[in-house]
């Protein structure tokens, strides 16, 4: 492989990496208190109410729904309005922090679902407000399982960044479609496969690893 | 210092009406041990969580330390809980924080600063014997231990009244008692008040003062230990009574044991005491008065406040005409005699 082509490897991983952790970054700033509201609002939990959990879910499902690769398009004008461009990394990232809000609000709620509900009773007990509930019970006895979902989101984004290379978004996932599918360059397209499997694995290990450290229930 | 006046509280399941408590009123004073017993699914579970309102009841009104509960607004009631502390049947400790952080963690709530928060919760650990553990998490601690660690969290912010909910149920009977006892000890030495459940009247004849049976939501039979143990008025509240006293014929004497005063055998007979039974040397007195020796098998006698009561095995050695007046005797003081057979 030739310096240019490994330049150019080089910087689509490096953009890959970036768009994975950029948006997943910005899908957990909406998404984690979009979770936190679906669990709180469920029948029975401290801020019960039915209309604006159905609401919540309503929004989430409709997001969740749309494949990712037609989300892109969908969201062309909201993206050129947001950023000025629909090509590009920085393109790239709000459909796909839009795409992983929702993902990551149903993990988040799955994971403080987890908590066993007598924690919340005896916070409530010793006369903790709702956000202390949230803030000191929730989210901390939830981390572990919320570590595991993080992995989870940034690697179905590695998935969906690469989905985004084909129109236009780049990273590894362009150079796969342009020098693998479009050009049929073996090399080119299997080194691409064997980085992204490389920074999925890494993802699940380190994952694995912080969410076994703050996991202290047994 | 706990009053529940009327309360009722009704749950609808499928649309079905489901009245977990009807009508419960029970009044406890200052510094006062009251306990509650009832089978599961009485509505006892339901009666300690109104009191601090984890539960809202139907109808009825909850005083606790002067302050009437049910017409706080929720900023007001998350105060007011801080006065009532509360343990449960699986602690409920944080699995995150270590032992020194669970304990830490009302008065984080209360915004106390960190230098109080240490002082405070050194304090308290080593009120309940755990300070070597401060920085131990709780899945390392036993069950007893992790009670512990609960009862030290729950007094962190000096609450007048302590809600007990099953405290004991999931540790072994040694254990129960060791944790019965620190109760009582922040009882007297705090005049904290102390309400508890439990379906076990060991833990009523342990630590009580008061006591009050609940069956379907209703409570069918209160007032003092001593007094409910020697004049109980209901089926059911014999029946818990009995079951903190153990019976059986021991195998041995089972199988020698027949039903016809035949040959040689003397007659086994069981001994009921209750609070109502003489306080007398009964045994001594019939081996005197019947020339009767009362070979004892087996025997459990316990004092719950000021009440005597429990069961006793006698082989009753003497003439038949003398053993029938010493049942006569046990019967005619109170004692509740019963022939079980001939050995």
């Amino acid at each position: 492989m030739s310096e240019p082509m490994l330049q150019m490897m080089f910087n689509g991983l490096w953009e890959t990496i970036v768009m994975t952790f950029v948006s997943g970054f910005f899908g957990f700033v909406v998404g984690l208190p979009t979770g936190v509201l679906l669990f709180l609002t469920r029948k029975g939990q401290i801020l019960d109410n039915r209309p604006a959990n159905r609401i919540l879910s309503v929004i989430v499902n409709i997001f969740r729904s749309i494949p990712f690769i037609i989300l892109i398009v969908w969201m062309i004008p909201f993206t050129r309005m947001l950023v000025g461009t629909s090509i590009g990394v920085l393109a790239a990232l709000v459909p796909l922090s839009v795409g992983a809000a929702p993902f990551v609000g149903r993990m988040v709620e799955n994971s403080l679902l987890e908590v066993p509900h007598g924690l919340i009773e005896a916070a409530r007990a010793m006369g903790a407000t709702p956000f202390q509930i949230v803030l000191k019970v929730l989210l901390p006895e939830a981390l572990p399982s919320i570590i595991n979902g993080a992995s989870i989101t940034l690697i179905a984004l590695v998935g969906y960044s690469a989905m985004g290379g084909a129109v236009g978004a780049g990273g590894l996932g362009q150079i796969g479609y342009q020098y693998g599918y479009v050009g049929y360059d073996t090399v080119v397209m299997n080194t691409v496969l064997v980085l992204l499997v490389a920074l999925v694995f890494l993802i699940q290990l380190t994952g694995q690893y912080i969410s076994r450290k703050v996991d202290h229930r047994k | 210092m706990i009053e529940l006046k009327n309360i009722t509280k009704t749950f609808y399941k499928n649309n079905t009406a489901v009245h977990a408590l009807s009508d419960v009123s029970l009044k406890v004073a200052e510094g006062e041990i009251f306990g509650v017993i009832g089978a599961s699914g009485a509505g006892k579970s339901t009666l300690i969580r109104c009191i601090n309102l984890l539960e809202k009841p139907t109808r009825g009104q909850i005083v606790v330390n002067g302050k009437g509960l049910t017409e706080l607004s929720p900023r007001q009631l998350a105060r007011e809980r801080r006065q009532i502390g509360m343990i449960f049947q699986h602690f409920n400790l944080l699995s995150s924080r270590t032992v020194f952080e669970n304990v830490a963690f009302p008065l984080e709530l209360n915004h106390t600063s960190g230098d109080d928060i240490k002082k405070r919760v050194t304090e308290l650990l080593t009120l309940v014997g755990l300070l070597d553990k401060q920085s131990d998490y709780p899945a390392s601690l036993s069950g007893g231990q992790k009670q512990r660690v609960a009862i030290a969290r729950t007094l962190a912010s000096n609450p007048r009244v302590l809600l007990c909910d099953e405290a004991t149920s999931a540790l072994d009977p040694e254990t129960t008692l060791s944790i019965l006892s620190l109760l009582k000890d922040i009882n007297r030495r705090f005049r904290i008040t102390i309400l508890l459940i439990t379906h076990e009247m060991n833990v009523v004849k342990a630590i009580c003062d008061k006591v009050a049976i609940i069956s379907e939501g209703t409570l069918i039979e209160q007032g003092t230990v001593s007094e409910i143990f020697s004049h109980p008025r209901k089926e059911l509240t014999r029946r818990f009574i009995a079951s903190a006293v153990h019976f059986s014929i021991p195998e041995e004497y089972r199988q020698r044991l027949s039903q016809l005063p035949d040959g040689p055998g003397y007659p086994l007979v069981k001994l009921e005491f209750n609070g109502e039974s003489a306080d007398l040397p009964l045994l001594s007195n019939v081996a005197r008065l019947f020339d009767v020796d009362n070979h004892i098998v087996s025997a459990q006698l316990e004092q719950a406040g000021t009440a005597r009561f429990g069961v006793m095995l006698v082989k009753l050695i003497g003439t038949p005409e003398n053993t029938q007046l010493t049942i006569n005797y046990y019967i005619a003081h109170q004692v509740k005699a019963e022939i079980l057979g001939y050995v």
